[in-house]
């Protein structure tokens, strides 16, 4: 072991610690149980839970779900996060469902309440439409805070060891990493190409049709250069070994515990188990 | 030990319509530190390919003759297994990153993962390297958020760690500024004294050549010069491919008016140089600086560029421009300071890319907050760096048409000024030619026309000589001259301190958002110690000059003559 970096700790603290690129769906670093389960298991459960409430008939148990797993989420440290993008994407889906199904469900027999309105007389929202709008909406919530859940609690970097240990091709893996540094590089060099097209006598603020041609200018160079470096970037990876058959090792160790195999196949039994209640 | 032996190799890609190398027949010794120059689309790259078997593992074109490495045919081996023999730096850094790490210790071990070793030998391996590059401090930064030369450092890390015999540098330094591109010549330079061979391809050969065993000089895919730097850099014909240094200049000078014998190896260093002059050189009581730093003339109306006061501050509060006060008449300008001088942005306010927080900018009378971008490109024609940012049709003609096109020109009037930029960047023979389908240089070229092509009265070049080979630079520089004699406005931003020398009629110097210096290139180059502010050198013979302590800032060989006796 070397004098300045021994511990095995030191490096996933200094990986883990490290500058990340600022955005929503960050990792933040943490120590509570979601952070210290493993990667994979994270992913089955959060798939179970969506299974779970997409194959339950009622709103209600997606709602105390939903509950149960924001709850997790905020102890985790994360609760900000989530909160934003549930509020973000939540609020209007909301709105829409509940005003859309409400109103013109089919199966609407039970009036919950009627307001009226000038000009067409009353709005009447249906309890079936409701509850119908509710269940929907619960089922994507359960799914938002269990993937946001899972992203903003686990490295990329585990994640992607995790995968691999678990069999995954180094491929997807590399793609699922280069996927997340991506965006932020892409929105750089579009800004770049923006201004040098602009340089060039190309009006953004125009016409439509000028619009559209201003398009073609920013995307061409946009792709052509993904493709160039991309074909570069190959090489690189090639010449590091990377379509290498045999073992690999991992800079982590990424642990899993028996605890969070039980998990997995207590997610794996409910989902069965729910699955039987529900066409029985 | 590998040393490399190439077998009459030729090669062709499969799309190229020559060989791009022909009947290269060659040996490298072990342990040798080679150079390899010449023009761009001479080979060199491909000879480079040949040596770690990208050539022909991951290339597609048809091959002659054997690469042995090591003893070893390339041809037998993976690119992967080849990687513990023979390492390659590539041109740009960013492209040699994987892009999926979010640690520079992730990028460095990424090869190792591959390898299987131990966790602790990974790290110990990537440590090792980073510490080699002297950038052991950046262990936990992002990878994508470095700058040009810590990327480059990053990416030769990650070659050394796979532990290579053979580093193989394509232009490791043409993207980088010259500070970035000092740090990473510094350690290749010692890689030799490390037991590595080393072959590097580079245009800049005033810092490489003194360190060379050898000197490889390639034109249309054949060794054209082969042997020590000093003989091969006074040979005739060769200042036609590629840039000698002022050095070597000065040496064959001293030789050809028998001032030095002519049987004594050129000097290939500025201070060999320097040593072989003094005695020949009547040295006045220095006085150092002469010269005096002109004030700029306060703005007229009438000025195509007129800064006046301007202040700009990014969000989040930092002050890149603090307070500008200039005009610009006539001629060729350049702008020289060191990154984060305030370059850029000060560029960006030529054509209202950018609006000043504080001042006003007024391009032909036109105050540049009035105006769109769009509008303003009828007065100034802006070209940066990165081609690859500016270029998308299919053809070259078609790409130096846009522009013109843009502005609404007639149809004559496109033609004219089209054909004017094909002609004067000498784009002729691949004006149907995709764009990217040029080399690097060519297609910095076409960038370039593509703004000429725009025909207005103020002419913005952004490193325009930033990776480009010494005929483009020739050219370059031709054009340049053209422009100003037609009364066009040029003003080049560059960390090109020769070409500068060469071609500008002012020079003015930023640092940290203001202008340190503003005169003629005699007298901002004769200011070394405020240059060195912002981190600019003189160009080689005017240091040559002031380390002689000649009076009088010497800009060109010819005046460092006069003063020789």
């Amino acid at each position: 072991m070397t004098g300045s970096m021994n511990a095995e700790r030191d490096v996933e603290t200094l990986i883990e610690g490290a500058d990340g690129s600022d955005t929503l769906f960050e990792y933040q670093p943490g120590s509570s149980l979601l952070h210290r389960l493993n990667p994979v298991t994270k992913l089955v459960c959060s798939v179970g839970l969506v299974l779970i409430v997409f194959l339950l008939p009622d709103f209600r148990g997606p709602l105390l779900l939903s509950i149960a797993l924001f709850a997790l989420v905020a102890a985790a440290g994360a609760a900000r996060s989530v909160g934003t993008v549930l509020v973000a994407v939540g609020a209007p889906l909301a709105l829409s469902l509940i005003l859309i199904q409400g109103l013109f469900y089919p199966e609407n027999e039970s009036i919950l309440v009627a307001i009226g309105v000038p000009v067409i007389d009353q709005l009447v929202f249906y309890v079936e439409g409701v509850e119908f709008a509710l269940l929907i909406l619960f089922r994507l919530t359960v799914l938002m805070i269990a993937l946001l859940g899972t992203i903003i609690t686990t490295h990329p970097k585990k994640m992607t060891i995790a995968l691999m240990e678990k069999g995954v091709s180094n491929k997807i893996a590399y793609v699922f990493m280069a996927a997340l540094q991506f965006i932020p590089q892409m929105q750089e060099r579009a800004q770049s190409i923006l201004v040098a097209q602009q340089a060039r006598g190309l009006d953004t603020s125009a016409t439509l049709r000028q619009r559209v041609r201003s398009y073609i200018a920013l995307m061409s160079p946009l792709l052509i250069g993904t493709l160039i470096a991309t074909e570069t970037r190959a090489l690189a990876l090639e010449s590091r070994g990377f379509t290498r058959s045999g073992e690999r090792t991992y800079l982590l160790e990424v642990r899993d515990t028996g605890f969070g195999r039980a998990l997995r196949w207590l997610t794996a039994l409910a989902v069965f188990a729910v699955a039987g209640w529900v066409i029985a | 030990m590998s040393r490399i032996v190439f077998e009459n190799v030729t090669y062709e890609y499969r799309t190229g319509e020559s060989p791009a190398v022909e009947d290269i027949d060659c040996e490298i010794d072990s342990g040798s530190f080679i150079g390899i120059a010449g023009p761009s689309d001479a080979g060199k790259s491909t000879f480079c390919r040949l040596v770690p078997g990208y050539i022909p593992h991951y290339f597609d074109g048809a091959l002659d003759g054997r690469t042995v490495v090591g003893g070893a045919d390339i041809a037998d081996a993976s690119i992967g297994d080849l990687a513990g023999q023979v390492g390659m730096l590539f041109e740009n850094p960013f492209d040699q990153l994987t892009g999926a790490s979010t640690t520079v210790l992730e990028e460095v071990a990424f090869g190792l993962e591959n390898l299987g070793l131990g966790r602790e030998e990974i790290v110990d391996r990537s440590i090792e390297s980073l510490r080699r590059v002297g950038i052991e401090e950046l262990i936990d930064r992002n990878p994508q958020r470095l700058s040009g030369g810590q990327s480059q450092r990053v990416a030769l890390a990650s070659v050394l760690a796979m532990q290579p015999d053979v580093l193989v540098l394509d232009e490791p330094t043409s993207q980088l500024d010259p500070h970035g591109a000092e740090a990473v010549f510094d350690i290749v330079a010692n890689m030799k004294s490390r037991g590595y061979t080393v072959i590097v391809v580079s245009q800049r050969l005033d810092r490489l050549a003194p360190h060379l065993d050898r000197l490889l000089v390639m034109d249309d895919g054949r060794i054209a010069h082969d042997g020590p730097p000093a003989e091969v850099l006074t040979e005739p014909g060769i200042e036609a491919l590629v840039d000698v240094p002022e050095a070597v200049r000065v040496g064959t000078r001293l030789r050809e008016e028998g001032y030095v014998d002519p049987d004594d190896p050129v000097a290939l260093s500025v201070e060999a140089a320097i040593s072989e002059l003094r005695p020949h050189v009547e040295t006045p009581a220095a006085d150092g600086g002469t010269t005096r730093q002109t004030k700029p003339e306060p703005g007229v109306d009438e000025s195509p560029i007129d800064f006046e006061n301007v202040r700009f501050e990014y969000e989040g509060g930092v002050e890149a421009l603090s307070g500008i006060s200039l005009s610009m008449d006539a001629g060729c300008v350049c702008l020289v300071g060191q990154n984060g001088a305030g370059k850029t942005t000060f560029v960006k306010h030529l054509n209202g890319l950018l609006d000043p927080t504080g001042g006003a900018v007024r391009i032909e009378g036109t105050d540049t907050r009035d105006a769109r971008v769009a509008q303003l490109a009828h007065h100034v024609g802006l070209a940066f760096q990165n081609p690859n940012d500016q270029l998308f049709h299919e053809s070259v003609e078609a790409e130096i048409r846009y522009g013109p096109t843009n502005l609404g020109y007639d149809e004559d009037r496109i033609e004219e000024a089209s054909e004017r930029a094909i002609e004067r960047l000498e784009l002729d023979d691949v004006r149907e030619d995709n764009p990217y389908d040029l080399g690097m240089p060519r297609r910095k070229l076409v960038a370039v026309a593509s703004v000429l092509a725009m025909d207005t009265p103020i002419v913005v070049l952004d490193e325009p000589t930033g990776g480009q080979d010494a005929p483009g630079i020739e050219l370059l520089g031709t054009a340049v001259e053209e422009l100003v004699a037609a009364g066009t406005l040029v003003v080049i931003i560059t960390h090109d301190v020769e070409f500068a020398r060469r071609h500008a009629d002012r020079v003015i110097a930023l640092g940290a958002g203001e202008v340190l210096l503003d005169g003629t290139p005699r007298e901002v180059f004769g200011r070394a110690e405020t240059l060195a502010e912002t981190d600019v050198d003189p160009p080689v013979i005017t240091r040559i000059g002031a380390r002689l302590g000649l009076s009088k800032t010497v800009l060109s060989i010819d005046g460092l003559f006069d003063r020789v006796d």
